[in-house]
């Protein structure tokens, strides 16, 4: 695969967003739509009583060819969870699926624990309005911990082939701890699902699809898929399981496999065509990336340094 | 109507002395029928951490069929270990139910993790005894039953029963988490999974018995036994506020089904109500029954859901 960079597309601090929301424009998601492309992403909105984040979703509208904002969600995109619920304090990442004259959003949904920072599991939310805002279809997840996923289920990403629904998704391996005053670090895989309504999933329960290339810790998050000629395409980020903020080393990069079948694939990340950039946003870390079509052309959405604090880019695949 | 004689408190986890584990509380008894004992699983706690926080352990008291006050052995060490670090009962293994199942013994029990927001939440273990009942191991790190689209949190209170070649889990699921002067407070419901396989449970997303004292009703224990040709349900209920109160507090209601699915609510023929003074003068609980050489039973909580113990209470008549 071969790609050419086109820069940052977005920086959220540039912007005034909704929710109180500053700085961070996580995970992009494009939906292409007759006229633009709109993209969501989860921005944050710092909760002030004790400076932690919560992550709501958002949206920006471009034209075709990227050169201009359009528009900007104005509104609560889709609600956090009540008190208690499984996305009470986030949804990061989301993902959109045209079916039926609806768009449905699988939902990455944080809630905060005691031990360990962190639960997630993927939700369902469902818009009528051409995906302006989205009704979720029950205060609870579709898809959450099992007995071989015993944690941190999320990042699904949904495609319709053949008549049925493929979710890739993250889960959670373990928790632990490397030193025993730091914070709890975390292992997660990606894994497939199965559907035929979209909302009713088989798991290929504890089974992770990718191989490891770094080592047995190492986190995989976030997979992307798209079907060029024959060949399914996936690309998803990577890092070690501690140490990854700050040190280059250590943090996201993206990960590059493919597959005939959809049951087999083969890691290929020298493969990958994209690396980070010498100087500037991208040149640090490079994570959460997304693949979608429009007038021909494929295009990658990714964030770069600080996880995307300061916006994603884009690029255009030039060869196959 | 059924007519219970009250016999007393059975079991004080006071009188224990060599255990730290297990200090206080002795909660949702449920029991494994041996040749020569009755094997009463329950739930206790070491003393609560410098937060006031408690971790709950499950254990088991054995005693003398022909004589249930005698107490022949209680458990060397808990039947489950916690789990791993962020795991889902890393801080709990309550309530646990437990049965024979041709040469195996079988546990489903709620696993408890701690919250940021709301204090805890739950979902439902399965471990399998090796050494016949004294320990079970798990089948796998995470939940076997968990939160779903219109069970958002709290799946617990496990009840497993087989009847007529098919498994059924009763347990009860989380509403909603409601403010009672400041504090959050869960509302929980009886609700039905069913199962081939003991694996695989297919939730009837049904809450099967209706409220009656408050709209925040909460219910839980919801005890299954077949007998004189219908299906008969012993739980407790309490009100969604104020509920350490013996105003508030819990009581033992009654339902019948004849087909496990749909159930009648009548509270009036339970026949067990707080006593005048005593153990269990302020409320009655978790209620669970069984027979022994054509005798029925019912093991029952007192005063503050169990701090001192559970009791018993022998079935006199019963009258469709």
């Amino acid at each position: 695969m071969k790609w050419i960079k086109r820069g940052l597309l977005f920086d959220p601090t540039k912007y005034t967003l909704a929710n109180y929301c500053h700085e961070f424009a996580q995970a992009p998601y494009a939906l292409v739509f007759d006229d633009f492309i709109r993209i969501y992403f989860s921005t944050r909105q710092k909760d002030t009583n004790i400076g932690k984040f919560k992550s709501y979703i958002s949206f920006v509208d471009f034209d075709k060819n990227f050169s201009e904002v359009l528009n900007i969600s104005s509104k609560t995109v889709i609600e956090l969870g009540e008190l208690g619920s499984f996305d009470e304090h986030g949804i990061f990442p989301i993902n959109m699926l045209r079916h039926n004259n609806k768009i449905y959003a699988y939902t990455c949904g944080w809630s905060r624990r005691i031990s360990v920072s962190v639960e997630t599991s993927t939700g369902l939310a469902i818009s009528e309005d051409n995906g302006v805002s989205f009704t979720k279809i029950g205060s609870g997840p579709i898809l959450t911990s099992s007995l071989n996923e015993p944690v941190l289920v999320g990042d699904s990403f949904v495609k319709y082939y053949d008549s049925v629904f493929h979710m890739w998704y993250i889960f959670g391996k373990k928790w632990f701890k490397a030193q025993q005053d730091e914070s709890p670090a975390r292992v997660y895989k990606i894994a497939h699902a199965i559907s035929y309504d979209g909302l009713n999933w088989k798991k290929d329960e504890g089974k992770q699809i990718i191989e490891d290339k770094l080592n047995r810790d190492e986190c995989q998050a976030l997979p992307t898929v798209i079907k060029i000629n024959n060949r399914y395409h996936m690309y998803f980020c990577f890092r070690e399981a501690t140490d990854f903020r700050k040190n280059k080393e250590r943090g996201y990069r993206l990960g590059y496999a493919w597959s005939d079948d959809l049951i087999r694939w083969n890691r290929d990340d020298a493969n990958a065509g994209i690396e980070f950039s010498e100087l500037g946003w991208d040149s640090q870390m490079m994570c959460y990336p997304n693949l979608f079509e429009c007038n021909g052309k494929i295009y990658l959405l990714y964030n770069g340094n600080e996880f995307g604090r300061f916006g994603f880019g884009l690029a255009e695949l030039s060869e196959v | 109507m059924f007519t219970w004689q009250k016999e007393g408190r059975i079991f004080n986890p006071a009188e224990i002395k060599d255990r730290p584990w297990l200090k206080e509380f002795a909660q949702a008894p449920s029991s494994l029928i041996f040749d020569d004992f009755v094997r009463v699983y329950f739930s206790c706690r070491p003393p609560a951490d410098e937060n006031g926080k408690y971790i709950s352990y499950s254990a088991y008291v054995d005693l003398n069929k022909k004589n249930l006050f005698e107490i022949l052995r209680v458990s060397n060490t808990p039947i489950l270990e916690l789990g791993d670090l962020g795991t889902f009962d890393e801080f709990g293994t309550y309530p646990v139910s437990v049965i024979k199942y041709e040469n195996e013994i079988l546990a489903y029990y709620g696993g408890w993790t701690r919250c940021e927001s709301v204090p805890f939440n739950v979902a439902i273990g399965y471990g399998i005894s090796l050494d016949g009942g004294e320990t079970f191991e798990k089948v796998g790190d995470g939940p076997i039953l968990s939160y779903s689209i219109d069970e958002p949190f709290i799946i617990s209170g496990p009840k497993i029963r087989r009847f007529n070649n098919q498994w059924y889990l009763f347990y009860i699921a989380g509403k909603k988490w409601i403010l009672d002067e400041g504090n959050p407070e869960p509302v929980y419901r009886i609700r039905m999974a069913i199962s081939e396989d003991r694996i695989n449970w297919r939730k009837t997303n049904k809450d099967l018995i209706e409220t009656k004292v408050d709209i925040n009703e909460a219910q839980a224990s919801p005890d299954v036994f077949f007998y004189k040709g219908k299906y008969h349900m012993f739980f407790c209920y309490r009100h969604g506020t104020n509920y350490r109160s013996s105003k508030n507090g819990y009581r033992i209601g009654y339902a019948y089904s004849d087909d496990l699915l749909n159930w009648v609510r009548d509270d009036s023929k339970a026949g067990i109500d707080i006593s005048d003074k005593g153990w269990d003068s302020e409320m009655i609980s978790y209620p669970h029954v069984f027979e022994i050489d054509d005798s029925i039973y019912m093991l029952y909580l007192g005063n503050k859901v169990g701090k001192n113990g559970f009791g018993l209470a022998k079935l006199l008549s019963y009258q469709p």
